[in-house]
């Protein structure tokens, strides 16, 4: 029952306590809750957590229509549900979907007309080895992995970005991986733990370059009254979240404050796999470069720092004792140089090389104070002295004595007296008056002072043991100089981690629960495997890019299909758990991802099976037979129209165009004189959109209106969504209309034919001359806009925008 | 990745172009809030307007965020103690830790006295949203987790004190659509950026189509130019026609080539609407079309156009004036939630000086805020739209260096007027001194619950699956604060 009224307040204490102990069972002491109910070993009889098996091909009734293995696998499943491939796709609309597909741009009309023209069986395989090795294809697939590496060029921030200066390393390293058709499995390796691989590399860019896969991870603000546990606590959820999520298809972070609800991942799991990046330096940077070099350029560095705080020690501490030696006749300074100023305002000869030798003084001093009487500024702590040397110059005249009135002599020997009296404070070693330590300041030891030397002025004066010395150690740093280590690129990494965990009580990082063993979850190990001592990220990296892991390659031959088919084999890239979809084709899967790792984890390998099948080739059309029993074509009995993506889509219209910049990598784009950031949208910006700035701090509203991912998350695949303000961009933006305009110059140069001009426009737009129908509805549109005279566009740049802002260009076949 | 789109007897173009005006879309809400897997969005009209769970009481939201957080104590919620005990750290306090250090207890130098029919205590720094007293729902047991703005400006606008939740804007758009698929559906008005910026109404994980679209507009802007690419600047609008006319005839011969498919039509409705947008929008953000009364009414012109209305770090009358006038043109043409927030970064956020900065800040926004319950209520608006006001925080009775007062996250106030709330209603309470809400308490994800409720949504049912899970607006707290609804 519950009390009357509030309990007591020593009882209401005492459950916070309790509560804060990860309120243990009162029988059994037991705090937290990592004693669960899931078991493990049914765990792992679910499809995705048995290891894959390869399939034989199943028999199929049309055997004329397979090209490959996985097209027998694909008509198998569609005979027996009674659906029928629609006729493949014509030669122009395969290689316009081959081409988008590989490279994320437009074939040329010469690129179509080549391979419409080639009737050798090897056509295709032709067109899919040029795409491959295009330059252009890393830059479509290093994007897809940015989508879910949540790559981003800075880290975010509250009132202004926190700058990522190199974070675009990475992007370049992404996209030079794939374009190397590197392994995926050492692509995952090195992007996890690529400092922690123990044998040497020939290339330390590639070696450490992937580890902005997760550098580049969430930095929460939060350094503030109680948030800094939280804080820590959610970087490391970011962290696993995108290895699971990314690499696994695994929703780890379900678990993370509980029990997974679905899929046999215990709390404890959570901590235990968390391990490989507690304790690490989750946003940092590191030099892309050898040990032994960063070693040598940190010895280098150390070398110019040590003989230039030798050369300042030995300098200074003469410098000092010059000043020192000198100031105690500060006197002597004051009168020569005042008669020195008589002479000059008489415009009288004067020597005062003479004048400092006749009283042994310092020159350098001398003509200081010289100096600082003709600019007649106020001296610091010499104004009434001021005073009394100007009031003695009036005196002095122009035919009067140069010898200093009684007044100012009475002056300069206050200050003889003032600074003997701080000197003698100073070399007794006491704590100095106020006064004593402003007057030393001005006078002595602040740079600048009256009595102070620089570095510059104090070598000629050094006597000859010490100018042996500093002559020594100023030829080695000129040496050092001469011979820097070569520049050293740094990108974004995770340093460290590996450190074990406790449980967070209900998520709560200020609870701590039991200790969670470290290591990869206990779903995916065998079963009774030993928990190791320690789980670094190496750990990690070699737990999911392994061939043991049921998961690893089954989600990226899953996420490859997807981005060719717009679908994937499973319908939930990012979930192969329980709430995730079972695959359509489940022995194909299989098969697919085997014979992936059997092929050296070649992704290009994985293409070309793809590309060159009969399923890919299908044609678009619609059958309404087949609809009516599979209407989401999951069964993939035609191509579904597939809407581009902003990249491809805007820098389709660059190619187009003929505008279109195809350098490969370096940073966000930059206008011409590299200075401003260019945005997508800015007609001067002529790069393919995937060098954009991309920010967490403020997205790009074109970026953010066409469907590009939130980058704050690792992101499974786009969605598409239609909205009119992405029409208002294709219809009004300058951007469209710049490229429009140059579109339709390059039409116009085929000549005054309106025909040869159409057949040349609609070769470069949609890969296909035009119709009748269109030639006609073109001639017409062409005339009626020609009585318009007082347009911006000319009728062929309307016409051009017309084709640019259509649907087939915003579509693949 | 695009939901495979699904087939069914296609609309003609006519039907097409027939449907795009201001009706409910075919698509119900169950399709996106049911089984709600990715491939069950909305494709085709993410922005049509959804039925709610249950009949609304609000239709629309308009929301004037004080940033920075206002002092409850010197504005809705009287202490008379705080004179009593001015100077003194009472020991119910002292455990009371902010952002900052702060001593004894501030007394307001603001006079209160009782407004309207129910006599609802406000100061004097509102004279004209006083006259509005029979329609404030003054909550005045608010409480949040930190007094940190970052974290509070999440939590105020995404119920998370991270950045990594969608903006109750997004989520409203998501589960309701918007009335007006010619105007963008979220729609945020303010000067400068605020602390955040616009990770503040950003949409996340739902489509990024429900992202608050923000609009900060100069003194002299010409309403063409306030959407982006919103004008053509080449072609007169007969010949944009023709060109769009032609364009939709190479789309209706690549359809019959292709055959019906709802993503292709889709994108053929959607040029249509584009092109009206270039008309409509430009028409719902010129206020030059506001009668010259209206324009007075909220200070923009006429005798009491107070153009020296303005704080130290200048945030204006004239903007947020116009900003509240503007609300109440998008409000009136179906935006879903509008958003005004007060200049740059953070102008509430009086650490120094405070009750000479609440007076600048109250002398802002006073007048427009009142004109603008007057105007919804003139034109019956008030009745179905929800009028929220408050920061992310409140600040503490306590004084920061003698005449500033700290962040307060344990107890604060806001108001809510219209959309189905209560009027001349306090709402909860605060302790004797206004630091710590103490009774009848409302975080602010059952601000958010009973926001979502008043617009016709079950907090606990308008989720969206991501990363393997149900996320909600409220995550796994909430509850829909009954007894201020009418």
């Amino acid at each position: 029952m519950p009390p009357k009224g509030k309990l007591p307040d020593a009882v209401v204490a005492d459950f916070e306590a309790w509560v804060k102990m990860g309120a243990p069972d009162p029988r059994d002491g037991k705090a937290g809750t990592t004693g669960t109910g899931i078991d493990l070993d049914a765990g792992r009889k679910f499809w995705a957590f048995r290891p894959p098996r390869r399939h034989a091909p199943p028999a199929v009734k049309d055997a004329a229509w397979p090209r490959t293995d996985i097209d027998r696998f694909v008509l198998a499943e569609l005979e027996k549900r009674g659906l029928k491939p629609v006729a493949p796709a014509a030669k122009q609309d395969w290689i316009r979907r081959a081409t988008f597909d590989l490279t994320g741009l437009p074939p040329t009309p010469e690129q179509v007309e080549a391979f419409e023209k080639d009737t050798t069986p090897e056509a295709d395989k032709t067109v899919v080895d040029r795409l491959l090795a295009s330059p252009h294809y890393g830059e479509r697939w290093g994007r897809y992995w940015l989508d879910l590496a949540r790559y981003t060029d800075d880290l975010g921030g509250t009132v202004g970005p926190v700058a990522a200066p190199n974070a675009w390393r990475y992007r370049d390293w992404v996209v030079k991986a794939f374009n190397a058709d590197m392994p995926y499995d050492r692509f995952v390796r090195l992007q996890l733990a690529g400092d922690l691989i123990p044998d040497p590399a020939t290339d330390y860019s590639e070696r450490l370059g992937g580890l902005g896969y997760q550098g580049l991870g969430q930095r929460f603000s939060g350094n503030a009254v109680g948030m800094v546990k939280k804080k820590a606590a959610d970087e490391l959820d970011d962290r696993v979240d995108t290895v699971t999520r990314s690499l696994l298809g695994l929703t780890v972070s379900c678990a993370r404050c509980h029990d997974h609800k679905f899929d046999p991942i215990p709390q404890a799991d959570y901590y235990s796999l968390a391990a490989a990046y507690n304790g690490a330096t989750l946003s940092t940077e590191v030099v892309l470069d050898s040990p032994q070099n960063v070693a040598a350029a940190e010895q280098w560095r150390k070398d110019v720092a040590d003989r230039k705080a030798r050369i300042d020690k030995l300098t200074q501490a003469e410098a000092r004792r010059i000043g020192r030696e000198e100031l105690a006749r500060v006197d002597a300074y004051l009168l020569a140089a005042f008669r020195l100023r008589v002479l000059a305002e008489r415009k009288a000869e004067a020597d005062p090389e003479a004048v400092a030798r006749d009283d042994r003084l310092r020159p350098v001093f001398l003509a200081r104070w010289v100096k600082l009487l003709a600019a007649g500024k106020p001296l610091p702590l010499l104004p009434d002295w001021q005073t009394a040397a100007t009031a003695a110059l009036k005196v002095a005249g122009k035919d009067g004595a140069i010898e200093p009135t009684k007044e100012l002599l009475g002056e300069t020997a206050k200050v003889k007296e003032r600074v003997a009296a701080a000197l003698r404070e100073f070399d007794a070693g006491k704590k100095l008056s106020a006064e004593s330590d402003t007057l030393l300041k001005v006078f002595l030891t602040n740079d600048g002072s009256y009595f102070r030397l620089t570095t510059l002025e104090v070598v000629p004066l050094l006597a000859p043991p010490l100018r042996k010395e500093y002559d020594g150690l100023a030829a080695e740093l000129a040496k050092l100089n001469q011979t820097p280590p070569p520049p050293q690129p740094k990108g974004s990494a995770v340093t460290g981690g590996g450190q074990p965990m406790r449980v967070h009580v209900r998520g709560n990082a200020e609870v701590l629960g039991d200790p969670a063993p470290p290591g990869f979850p206990r779903v995916l190990t065998k079963t009774g495997a030993p928990r190791p001592d320690t789980f670094t990220r190496l750990d990690l990296a070699n737990a999911i890019a392994s061939r043991d892991n049921p998961l690893t390659a089954r989600v990226w031959v899953n996420r490859v299909w997807m981005y060719h088919f717009g679908r994937g084999l499973v319908g939930t890239p990012g979930n192969f758990g329980a709430l995730g979809e079972k695959p359509t084709h489940p022995e194909l899967l299989d098969t697919l991802a085997v014979r992936f790792v059997e092929n050296g984890w070649s992704t290009k390998w994985l293409h070309r099976e793809i590309v060159l099948s009969a399923a890919y080739r299908l044609g678009g059309a619609a059958d309404p037979a087949n609809a009516a029993k599979d209407a989401d074509n999951r069964y993939l009995w035609r191509a579904s129209p597939r809407r581009l993506d902003f990249e491809a889509w805007r820098d389709a219209m660059l190619a187009v165009a003929g505008r279109l910049d195809p350098q490969v990598g370096g940073p966000p784009f930059l206008d011409l004189a590299g200075q401003k950031q260019l945005q997508p949208e800015d007609p001067a910006n002529r790069r393919r959109t995937l060098y954009g700035f991309i920010s967490r701090f403020k997205p790009n509203p074109t970026l953010t209106l066409f469907d590009f991912p939130e980058p704050n998350v690792t992101s499974d695949g786009r969605t598409v969504t239609t909205i009119p303000q992405q029409q208002l961009f294709a219809l009004n933006s300058p951007f469209v209309v710049a490229a429009a305009k140059a579109f339709a110059a390059r039409v116009e140069k085929a000549g005054a034919d309106d025909g040869a001009r159409l057949r040349l426009a609609w070769r470069l737009a949609y890969g296909r001359p035009p119709t009748d129908r269109e030639s006609t509805l073109a001639r017409d549109f062409l005339r009626a806009a020609a009585t318009d005279a007082g347009d911006g566009l000319r009728p062929w740049e309307q016409l051009c925008h017309a084709l640019l802002t259509a649907n087939e260009f915003a579509f693949l076949p | 990745m695009f939901p495979a789109p699904s087939f069914g007897l296609p609309p003609s173009r006519r039907d097409l172009l027939a449907r795009t005006g201001y009706g409910v879309g075919a698509i119900g809400l169950a399709a996106v809030l049911g089984s709600n897997t990715r491939a069950a969005e909305p494709a085709a009209r993410p922005l049509a307007a959804r039925k709610p769970h249950f009949p609304a009481k609000a239709k629309r939201i308009i929301h004037l965020w004080m940033n920075g957080g206002p002092s409850q104590v010197d504005t809705f919620d009287p202490k008379p103690a705080l004179e009593k005990f001015a100077g003194q750290r009472p020991e119910s306090t002292a455990k009371l830790t902010t952002e900052r250090t702060t001593r004894g207890l501030l007394p307001s130098p603001f006079k209160f006295t009782p407004h309207g029919k129910s006599g609802l205590e406000i100061s004097e720094l509102f004279p004209h949203v006083a006259r509005h007293a029979d329609k404030l729902c003054v909550v005045r047991s608010m409480h949040t987790n930190v007094p940190v703005h970052e974290a509070s400006n999440w939590m105020m606008f995404t119920g998370n004190v991270q950045p990594v939740r969608p903006a109750y804007g997004s989520w409203l758009l998501y589960g309701l659509g918007s009335e007006n698929e010619n105007l963008p559906g979220f729609v945020v008005l303010g000067e400068g950026q605020p602390v955040n910026g616009p990770s503040n109404w950003s949409s996340r994980f739902l489509p990024g189509i429900y992202q608050g679209c923000q609009v900060v507009l100069p003194v002299n802007y010409q309403p063409r130019d306030v959407l982006a690419n919103l004008q053509n600047a080449q072609l007169a609008p007969a010949s944009q026609r023709r060109q769009l006319d032609f364009t939709q005839q190479l789309n209706a011969l690549h359809r019959d080539r292709i055959g019906a498919d709802n993503a292709l039509d889709a994108r053929i409705e959607s040029l249509e609407l584009a092109f009206r947008m270039q008309a409509s929008a430009a028409d719902a953000f010129d206020i030059g079309r506001e009668p010259e009364k209206v324009r007075d009414m909220y200070g923009l012109t006429g005798p009491d156009a107070d153009t020296s209305a303005k704080t130290n770090g200048g945030f204006s009358r004239a903007t947020f004036a116009r900003n509240c006038l503007l609300a109440r043109r998008l409000a009136e043409r179906g935006v879903r939630v509008v958003q005004i927030y007060c200049g740059n970064l953070q102008p509430w956020d009086t650490h120094d000086k405070n009750a000479e900065g609440h007076r600048q800040l109250a002398r802002v926004v006073d007048r427009p805020i009142a004109a603008l319950l007057a105007d919804l209520d003139q034109r019956g608006l008030l009745d179905d739209t929800l009028v929220v006001w408050g920061g992310e925080f409140g600040r503490t009775p306590t004084t920061e260096g003698g005449s500033g007062r700290d962040h307060n996250h344990y107890g604060f106030s806001m108001w809510l007027a219209g959309g189905g709330v209560k009027g001349g209603l306090a709402y909860g309470a605060t302790d004797e001194f206004g630091f710590q809400a103490v009774e009848k308490r409302v975080h602010v994800h059952d601000l958010h619950a009973t926001m979502l409720h008043l617009m016709g949504l079950d907090h606990e049912k308008l989720t969206f699956r991501y990363s393997g899970r149900d996320h909600r607006l409220t995550d796994v707290h909430g509850t829909v604060v009954k007894d201020i609804i009418a």
